[in-house]
């Protein structure tokens, strides 16, 4: 499902590559980690197969895209079939629930008909039914971020990117999130999640790809976070 | 492309820019309203040019001997340049007009001034042959043929009075369509300072657009649309304008050339005639200026 075949990464203002020749592969469905310290890549790693970078060097393969080769135009095709959580939630703060996960239908032109059955369904599948009138900032951060899940599964994407989702959560809230990606993940989703948080790579016991320096440093099939850390 | 969606985006964004909205339909007006009066200068031009062009003539004015001593052109220096004007093949007729007749017509024109009348000279008023060209643009071979000639003492061509006359109102055309250009640079600087601001306030929107793979026409058509609606309006208070300007001030001021022949009247189909360029010039302008500052300042 995605491939990054001996990927590079510079950027002009820096000596050292974000990312040195990076291998990887995941399977359709996988649930990976992607840990390492701030700076180690993780954010160029989600960038690339968001096709908001292109890489120096090497390939990257998502689904039957090959991201860094393809046409400007075919571009939204891709971002279409990825769907992305970040720390900061990245809510409309004028649009009700309801109308922030619309927004993403509605912005790839799907009809209203298509957009009134299947927000409910997602709304519901991150527990938030009953809160679709509610705006943003009357709800948690938990329940935020559960927007943003539903924004991001909406439209049913292969790939779920997630850029430290449970940064800005407690705990007992980020655990919920973690089962709702969980969930999301059962549905055959692919999902990528970068994170710095130990407690949950460690109770979920799924791949682990670590970074650090832009270099893989450990990649294991049922990792830890740190071993000896 | 959900046209419902496109729509409440142009109007979202048109009413968060109030201000700017205001200022950019003002202007686009006033420089649209500036171009339609020109063009609209152009139409009266045409139609005085159709209306004097067939009345120009050329009068050959004879000498003070032959005005004084030959009222009825029979003698020979006379009738010979006659002859000669009545077989030019550019010359469609010729009428004959005494020094008796040129004073007659002289007090006539001047009826309102007996202080003028009573000062002139009936010899100071020369004989003349009145002559109407079958090509009024052609008048200057006439010119150049008859001047010097024996017994001619001077030939007009009123069609050079008029030609002067047309050279003011020329420029006055001109400079409304150099005051209408720099109001369009302002107008364009406006849009696109708009269109920035526009974008820059809904960037979390097209942050978000772009990520879930709303294509570049669903990102950017509601800021073209914004700029081409604020335009259009722009255009439509600009006609608006120029036919309250017609009814309440041209008509009024006109009244007495109008109604004396001098100056055509501007019609209410004159400005609906010129309305499609208005429109049109709006639109176009303002879908480039907003095009090209998509493409320069707002990242895809």
């Amino acid at each position: 499902m995605i491939r990054l075949e001996g990927v590079t990464k510079s950027y002009k203002t820096s000596t050292r590559p974000a990312l040195d020749e990076v291998e990887v592969d995941v399977d359709k469905g996988e649930f990976i980690f992607l840990i390492g310290p701030s700076g180690s890549g993780k954010s160029t790693f989600l960038r690339l197969l968001l096709r908001e970078e292109v890489p120096s060097k090497g390939r990257v393969y998502v689904s039957n895209f090959d991201v860094a080769k393809m046409a400007r135009r075919r571009i939204p095709r891709l971002r279409q079939s990825i769907g992305c959580v970040f720390q900061d939630f990245r809510l409309l703060t004028n649009k009700t629930v309801f109308e922030n996960v619309a927004f993403a239908l509605e912005v790839i032109g799907k009809p209203r008909s298509t957009v009134r059955k299947v927000v409910p369904e997602v709304l519901e599948l991150v527990g938030l039914d009953g809160k679709a009138d509610r705006m943003p900032n009357e709800l948690s951060g938990g329940e935020q971020q559960r927007v943003a899940i539903a924004r991001a599964f909406v439209n049913r994407p292969l790939v779920l990117l997630a850029d430290e989702p449970t940064g800005n959560l407690d705990p007992d809230t980020s655990q919920d999130i973690m089962l709702l990606l969980e969930r999301i993940n059962r549905t055959g989703t692919t999902v990528v999640m970068a994170t710095h948080d130990h407690s949950i790579v460690d109770s979920m016991r799924r791949r682990v790809v670590e970074l650090q320096l832009g270099k893989i440093v450990r990649d294991d099939k049922r990792g830890v976070y740190g071993v000896g850390r | 492309m959900r046209a419902s969606f496109v729509f409440s985006e142009v109007a979202t964004g048109l009413r968060r820019n109030i201000t700017m909205t205001i200022a950019m339909i003002l202007t686009t007006a006033i420089s649209l309203g500036l171009l339609g009066g020109g063009l609209l200068i152009v139409r009266v031009i045409d139609k005085m040019q159709d209306m004097y062009y067939d009345q120009i003539e050329v009068t050959v004015n004879l000498t003070n001997d032959i005005s004084a001593n030959d009222p009825n052109c029979s003698q020979q220096m006379c009738s010979t340049i006659r002859a000669s004007l009545s077989d030019n093949p550019a010359v469609e007729s010729v009428i004959f007009e005494n020094q008796e007749q040129a004073y007659e017509r002289f007090k006539k024109i001047f009826e309102a001034e007996p202080e003028l009348v009573r000062l002139a000279r009936k010899e100071a008023l020369p004989a003349s042959f009145q002559v109407k060209l079958k090509d009024p643009s052609r008048a200057d071979v006439i010119v150049d043929a008859y001047s010097g000639q024996p017994g001619v003492k001077q030939v007009n061509d009123q069609g050079v009075f008029l030609e002067r006359f047309f050279g003011v109102l020329n420029g006055v055309r001109d400079a409304t369509f150099a005051v209408a250009l720099v109001q369009a640079v302002a107008a364009l600087l406006l849009i696109s300072n708009t269109i920035q601001m526009s974008a820059y306030t809904r960037r979390t929107e097209v942050g978000i657009m772009r990520l879930v793979g709303a294509t570049r026409w669903y990102t950017q058509l509601p800021f073209l649309l914004e700029a081409v609606f604020a335009g259009l309006i722009g255009a439509v208070l600009a006609i608006g304008g120029l036919m309250l300007a017609k009814v309440t001030f041209l008509d009024r001021v006109l009244e007495a050339p109008i109604a004396s022949g001098i100056v055509p009247r501007i019609e209410m189909l004159d400005i609906v005639l010129v309305s499609p360029w208005l429109l049109a010039s709006s639109v176009v302008i303002s879908a480039v200026t907003g095009y090209i500052t998509l493409r320069l300042y707002v990242r895809h």
